[in-house]
């Protein structure tokens, strides 16, 4: 509207409705690069994964694409390793968006307090967020190697037995849920610490003289404040972590016994290894379906605690 | 220490090496309205908050109401305090604004509601009640703030520029309006401006300060007719003082509305600028002590080339050197 407005004002704007159509056009014309390049990076393959979702596209067919009717659906759901990696992949997503986000506003407290060396510290808390996935996660699959991590080194040293942590499902997915939090942690505190600054320093001091305790200060006042940034990382976390896919594949490959499988690398899986390029489109599609769900959920959920505040 | 109202014993702040406030004393007595007055950086505000516990002090002592706080936390203060941005808590609607704190100190539930509506009423604040801040005017917002300070039935009620960020007309309105609320009360009141209108128009008292240091601490009148050095004659009144270019190290001041036109003696000058003000007109006058500013009636046509002189008794001598008045 701003933009239409702008124009109007303009001496060869002779009327309302030519100023109109010509601010909408141009308007068109200053967006279009940046459409085309959402159209190509994002709706031509949605576009292209759908039709290929309705084709046998195999090996067996001779990596011909034959249409055959949804059959790729049908078997999507009823095939019990899908399910069973949206359940996997669900839960490594709520646990490890849950910690980084408990962990995260901890570490954003922290990083707000005044002191000496805050800028290195914000510095040195940044970095497992810059490093390549790839590389820490060899990183970790090194810390709990059997035998010859340094966990297990010290466990030996102490006189206990070493742990198989990667070939035990249950600790394999904890640790695959602690290089997750490890690594994303920071990006979380980045984003509230920004939320913390900016809430202005004079409503903390008018609730010191109200005799709030930090407790009290942080619950009534810093919390609420932050619901938009918490919202915004809770979004993007989930998103991300939803969509985990090199982390694990360098980490455990989705072992022991497919426990730790996510989606992204069931459908890598089903294009690379399996080479069913209709298959592996369905399941792709199938898991950007539950995200689109997911996503609307996490909205919902955040507008509601604003109108509740609201109310208040 | 006397039981009632504030009092400042030597307070100093220091940060670094920088002295921020140095020996401050003054003491504002209960129902009595001080103003701090002075340019920005020279410790008005950092004298505030030091009252309000909010900045702590290098050494000194505070009393309020005969209570020794210097090192009291400021929830333990029992200070209402308006904040120069009013720091509304934009999340909550004016009530919760107001409820927020009584709620922090466990006032019950009938009692919060009771005393709540009393102070909507008060500030005519009642249709507001639901609104959130930032649909607010700006002269409703500092209501509110104002309402906040004075809801917890405060020992004394600070505040910081609390006019600053209204237009010209709404501040002229508000400033008998604010003096009908905040003086006169059971408690002291600090007022922190850099604007003399404002408190002139507010204040009992008011207490020049710059680096730090309380320059002069009187009413406006013994400011204004006596002031004790070149920077509080400087400071107080517009347009501002005439200073004379120095003799044998002293210089003379002259406010504009205390010069007048003679036919004989006086000084010789020349007309370089009228300013029309409505009911007065300043005159820039040129002369070879310096250049004079005169204010007049408006309807006077002044001749390009005139003598001036000034009402005698009212001119004021300081110190070239040292600013220091010379009676």
């Amino acid at each position: 509207m701003n933009f239409i407005s702008h124009f109007q004002g303009q001496p060869f704007a002779t009327n309302k409705v030519e100023s109109y159509s010509r601010g909408k056009s141009l308007s068109l014309l200053l967006l279009a690069p940046a459409l085309a390049l959402l159209a190509i990076v994002f709706v031509w393959p949605l576009l292209r994964y759908g039709w290929l979702s309705f084709h046998a596209d195999s090996v067996i067919t001779g990596l011909v694409a034959i249409p055959n009717g949804g059959a790729n659906w049908i078997r999507l759901l009823s095939d019990g390793r899908f399910w069973q990696d949206a359940l996997q992949t669900l839960r490594f997503a709520g646990v490890s968006v849950g910690l980084e986000l408990v962990l995260g506003l901890a570490l954003a407290l922290a990083l707000h307090q005044r002191g000496p060396g805050r800028g290195v510290l914000r510095v040195l808390c940044l970095l497992p967020w810059a490093l390549p996935t790839t590389v820490m996660a060899l990183g970790w699959r090194w810390i709990f190697n059997d035998p010859h991590g340094p966990i297990n080194a010290l466990l030996l040293q102490l006189g206990l037995p070493s742990q198989g942590f990667l070939s035990t499902p249950s600790t394999t997915w904890l640790v695959s849920v602690l290089a997750d939090v490890w690594k994303t942690t920071p990006f979380v505190a980045l984003l509230l610490l920004a939320g913390l600054q900016s809430i202005p320093t004079d409503l903390e001091e008018a609730m010191r003289l109200e005799g709030a305790s930090p407790w009290q200060r942080l619950r009534r006042l810093t919390l609420p404040l932050l619901i938009p940034y918490l919202g915004l990382c809770c979004l993007f976390r989930v998103a991300q972590a939803m969509g985990v896919f090199d982390l694990i594949q360098v980490l455990t490959d989705g072992g022991p016994a497919g426990s730790t499988e996510s989606l992204a690398l069931y459908a890598y899986l089903n294009a690379m290894r399996f080479l069913d390029f209709g298959y592996s489109a369905s399941v792709m599609l199938g898991m950007f379906l539950l995200l689109l769900v997911l996503s609307a959920l996490v909205l919902v959920v955040q507008r509601r605690f604003q109108q509740q505040q609201e109310l208040t | 220490m006397s039981s009632g109202g504030l009092q400042l014993e030597n307070i100093s702040r220091r940060l670094g090496a920088r002295s921020l406030l140095h020996e401050i004393s003054l003491e504002v007595p209960a129902g009595e309205c001080l103003a701090l007055l002075g340019p920005s950086g020279c410790g008005k505000t950092t004298t505030l908050r030091v009252v309000a516990g909010l900045d702590p002090v290098s050494s000194g002592r505070i009393w309020l109401q005969g209570r020794d706080i210097t090192r009291l936390d400021p929830g333990r203060r029992q200070v209402g305090m308006v904040f120069q941005s009013y720091a509304l808590y934009p999340h909550l609607s004016v009530e919760g604004n107001l409820e927020l704190g009584l709620e922090i100190r466990r006032v019950t539930a009938a009692e919060r509601h009771r005393r709540i509506s009393t102070i909507l009423e008060l500030l005519q604040l009642v249709e507001l009640r639901h609104r959130r801040p930032a649909q607010l005017s700006g002269g409703q917002r500092q209501r509110v703030a104002l309402a906040r300070a004075l809801l917890r039935q405060p020992d004394i009620v600070l505040l910081d520029e609390p006019m600053s960020n209204l237009d010209a007309q709404l501040r002229d309105n508000l400033r008998p309006e604010l003096r009908r609320l905040l003086c006169g009360g059971r408690h002291p009141v600090l007022y922190v401006t850099h604007d003399q209108q404002e408190a002139m128009g507010i204040a009992d008292r008011i207490a020049v300060m710059s680096n730090g240091f309380i320059q002069q601490l009187g009413t406006a009148r013994d400011l204004y007719d006596q002031p004790v050095n070149r920077f509080v004659a400087e400071f107080l009144g517009r347009p501002a003082i005439n200073l004379l270019l120095p003799q044998q190290g002293h210089q003379l001041g002259l406010r504009p509305e205390h010069i007048r036109s003679v036919n004989t003696g006086g000084l010789e000058a020349k007309l370089t600028g009228r300013e029309w003000l409505g009911n007065q007109q300043l005159l820039n006058l040129e002369t070879k002590r310096g250049q004079l500013k005169m204010l007049t009636s408006a309807d006077w046509t002044p001749p390009t080339e005139l003598r001036v002189s000034w009402d005698q008794g009212r001119e004021l001598w300081f110190e070239e050197q040292s600013g220091e008045r010379v009676k």
